[in-house]
């Protein structure tokens, strides 16, 4: 029984991963509760988001080529076992959601104030039920074109905006109380880094599994820099009026003015945020759906892809009435509700499987 | 059948996407857009009320009339005015007069009159950050007197006063006698603990009957309210400082005492360092400048070296002399325009949390050293005065 018989080569999981991991985060910037030392706390995430990162690919090369959903069931029996795969489940569900509901907010809080929100999560929800329907091949090579082109996009933006940083803006380095500073951290790690557990999902596709670790480490590390890029250019254009944005990076980039002509460039931004959080909802969706498959046992995933992306649409509509609801979600509850998810299980089934010395051959 | 069904499938995807792409829900044709460049605000009169202008522009009128300019064709602006308690109820007053939506992207200067900004804009303010169709690239201006009247100068070169208004604040670079104020720049000092925001200002002559806009100097506002102006000399004080000097010229005594010689500013950058002197807070602001020989009006030979080096000497003095202006008026004012508390926020990140409350008390007595480095480089086409030897 195989439900998918694509394979991803290492450097395509580097890619992908990226593109997962910046998603939303350009625009939302993490850390940014740390003011003007957010690019500190966001090198500070990146530090305890790789060690995440090895406890994630270490189980998934101990358990090469089973997802996540098939080795708790090693890990734990089959009844214990099915009931983390499903809490599983709901946190990969309802991550997607929350993307989606950030493109929806974004849209129409910014660019679209009179079309209804449902409008871009359905066409949204609807593409990436295209790429899910595709499989994970099709997904990991947007992924290669895409952040390519948004790695650009982010460098161009970031060079055209240097006249108008002050370097001040940084100034002094570390200002705030050290427990705000790892709070601020802490946030950076679990939003995007820790969100990499989706990815147990996937490795297992890999062509040789041994690149794994290496692979997740690297994407890790450009994605750290790449946020620390976008970071460093809201702090140093906007300065002491960064945190009072919705958006800060959009802002930033409203900025550039290059001499009258090169203006209103900040539809870069969208775009980015389009590609991005395309691939991230894939990712997640592709989990979620792939998972529920092999947790019923079917023998194929695709007729869930339609059902499952339906309850994402809805889901992500009915979970916030206001923007207000969504920010206090993302900054105050989300870093502790994910810790089960992203560290607590994980390293636990790491000790059991070394303690127990699993997979028993 | 199976395959049939596939192909009805995909192809109500496709209409879907189709539709979605060329029907732009909340679209706006050109035709259905009031553009507006302008937006001044005043008090009204009903009290606690304000008043907003907006310049519309006509795009029919645009187009340059053939045959020489003047005569028949109507202005190609129109300049509406409604009132309301907040700015955005106010704006959307607008549609009881305009058929069009008034649209703001394009909008390059706000004004406030005088009486507003004495009473402080901070409320007028958010409106303007919040709302996606402004952009932070608008220059902040204050009138003197009332915003409404500054939006109908006549514009001569241009054919809309507030486009007009945003080329003189790009133009101010040539005597750098002017601030310029975006936005951006007017949110961050208002933002600031210690920070005074500035604004330029524009202010109405009269000549032959026409009225003309003219920018000049700068407004001081102490927290968000208006509480003087720098004159022209103050204003290149202050810009000299915060290292936004472009270009202008300095007008100096000849060496021989007969006659003026003009330098043109090329170049200037500054510092502002903070120091800790016998316990007491300390500023230091270095500036360095280069200049041309851009004119003389005595007879005797200025390329010779002790000339030159009187110049220079004369140059710097001049420069000094500026700042001093500038630091004497801002702490009469006691508004920390040149933003020397955040300079020493940065230095002293500890002492300041002790005093960053109580700056206002240190500023009007915070002693400041000026060190000007100015060069003179080149002396223009020609060496010597046009004379017989």
């Amino acid at each position: 029984m195989k439900l998918e018989g694509g394979k991803i080569s290492s450097s395509h999981l580097t890619f992908l991963m990226i593109g997962f991991m910046i998603g939303s985060s350009l625009i939302f910037i993490p850390g940014q509760t740390a003011g003007h030392d957010a690019w500190l706390a966001i090198l500070a995430g990146l530090a305890e988001g790789l060690v995440f990162a090895v406890i994630y690919t270490t189980l998934a090369m101990r358990f090469a080529g089973k997802t996540l959903v098939q080795f708790n069931d090693i890990v734990y029996g089959p009844y214990l076992g099915k009931a983390i795969s499903i809490a599983y489940l709901w946190y990969f569900f309802h991550l997607a959601s929350l993307v989606l509901r950030s493109f929806g907010d974004f849209f129409t809080a910014i660019i679209f104030p009179e079309t209804p929100m449902i409008v871009f999560i359905v066409l949204t929800a609807l593409i990436c039920a295209t790429a899910v329907r595709n499989g994970l091949e099709v997904i990991t090579r947007c992924g290669l074109i895409l952040v390519v082109t948004m790695s650009l996009a982010v460098l161009t933006t970031t060079i055209l905006l240097f006249k108008d940083m002050k370097l001040t803006n940084f100034l002094p380095v570390f200002d705030i109380p050290l427990k705000d500073f790892i709070k601020a951290s802490h946030s950076a790690a679990t939003f995007p880094f820790g969100e990499t557990v989706a990815f147990l999902m996937v490795i297992c596709f890999l062509e040789n599994v041994k690149f794994a670790k290496s692979s997740a480490i690297k994407a890790l590390i450009i994605t750290g820099l790449l946020l620390v890029m976008a970071s460093v250019r809201s702090i140093g254009v906007l300065g002491v009026t960064a945190p009072i944005h919705t958006y800060p990076s959009f802002q930033a980039v409203r900025l550039i003015n290059i001499g009258n002509i090169l203006t209103r460039l900040e539809i870069i931004v969208v775009g980015n945020l389009l590609a991005m959080g395309f691939l991230k909802i894939s990712v997640l969706y592709y989990g979620t759906v792939l998972g529920t498959a092999q947790l019923l046992k079917l023998r194929s995933y695709l007729p869930l892809v339609l059902p499952i992306g339906a309850m994402l649409v809805s889901f992500s509509i009915l979970q916030f009435d206001s923007v207000i609801e969504n920010i206090f979600f993302t900054f105050e509850i989300y870093p502790y509700y994910v810790i089960p998810f992203q560290i607590g299980l994980p390293l636990l089934s790491l000790i059991i499987a070394i303690v127990r010395g699993l997979p028993k051959d | 059948m199976p395959k049939r069904r596939k192909i009805l499938f995909k192809l109500i995807i496709f209409i879907i996407f189709i539709l979605s792409i060329a029907g732009c829900w909340n679209r706006r044709e050109l035709d259905t857009l009031a553009i507006v460049f302008g937006v001044g605000i005043d008090k009204a009169k009903k009290p606690g009320n304000i008043e907003i202008t907006a310049q519309v522009i006509k795009p029919g009128e645009m187009k340059s009339p053939q045959g020489g300019s003047g005569g028949g064709g109507e202005k190609p602006y129109w300049n509406l005015t409604s009132s309301g308690k907040t700015i955005f109820s106010a704006v959307r007053e607008f549609t009881h007069k305009s058929n069009r939506k008034l649209y703001f992207p394009h909008n390059e200067i706000i004004i406030f009159s005088e009486d507003i900004a004495k009473e402080g804009i901070r409320k007028y303010m958010d409106f303007f950050i919040r709302d996606p169709e402004i952009r932070r690239l608008v220059w902040v201006l204050v009138a003197k007197g009332n915003a409404s009247e500054v939006l109908e100068t006549k514009a001569i070169l241009e054919k809309v006063p507030a486009r007009n208004i945003a080329q003189l604040i790009e133009a101010r670079a040539a005597t750098s006698q002017a601030s310029a104020v975006r936005l951006q720049e007017f949110l961050t000092r208002l933002m600031s603990k210690t920070t005074a925001p500035i604004a330029s200002v524009i202010e109405i002559t009269r000549e032959k009957k026409e009225k003309i806009a003219r920018l000049i100097g700068t407004a001081v506002f102490k927290d968000d309210k208006l509480v003087g102006y720098l004159n022209k000399s103050e204003t290149r004080g202050l810009l000299w400082v915060i290292g936004e000097v472009k270009s202008g010229i300095i007008v100096v005594k000849s060496p021989g005492g007969n006659g003026e010689v003009s330098l043109e500013i090329i170049h200037a950058s500054s510092k502002i360092i903070p120091e800790i002197k016998d316990n007491n807070i300390h500023i230091r602001v270095e500036i360095t400048e280069e200049g041309n020989l851009g004119e003389q009006t005595s007879a005797e030979d200025l390329t010779s070296l002790p000339a030159w080096t009187v110049l220079e000497r004369r140059q710097s003095e001049a420069i000094h002399n500026e700042v001093r202006r500038a630091l004497k008026k801002a702490q009469e004012l006691n508004t920390d325009i040149f933003a020397f508390g955040e300079a020493v926020h940065r230095k002293y990140p500890e002492l300041w949390k002790d005093i960053e409350n109580r700056w206002d008390e240190y500023f009007p007595n915070i002693e400041v050293t000026i060190n000007v480095n100015a060069k003179l480089r080149r002396s223009g086409m020609t060496t010597k005065p046009p004379k017989p030897e």
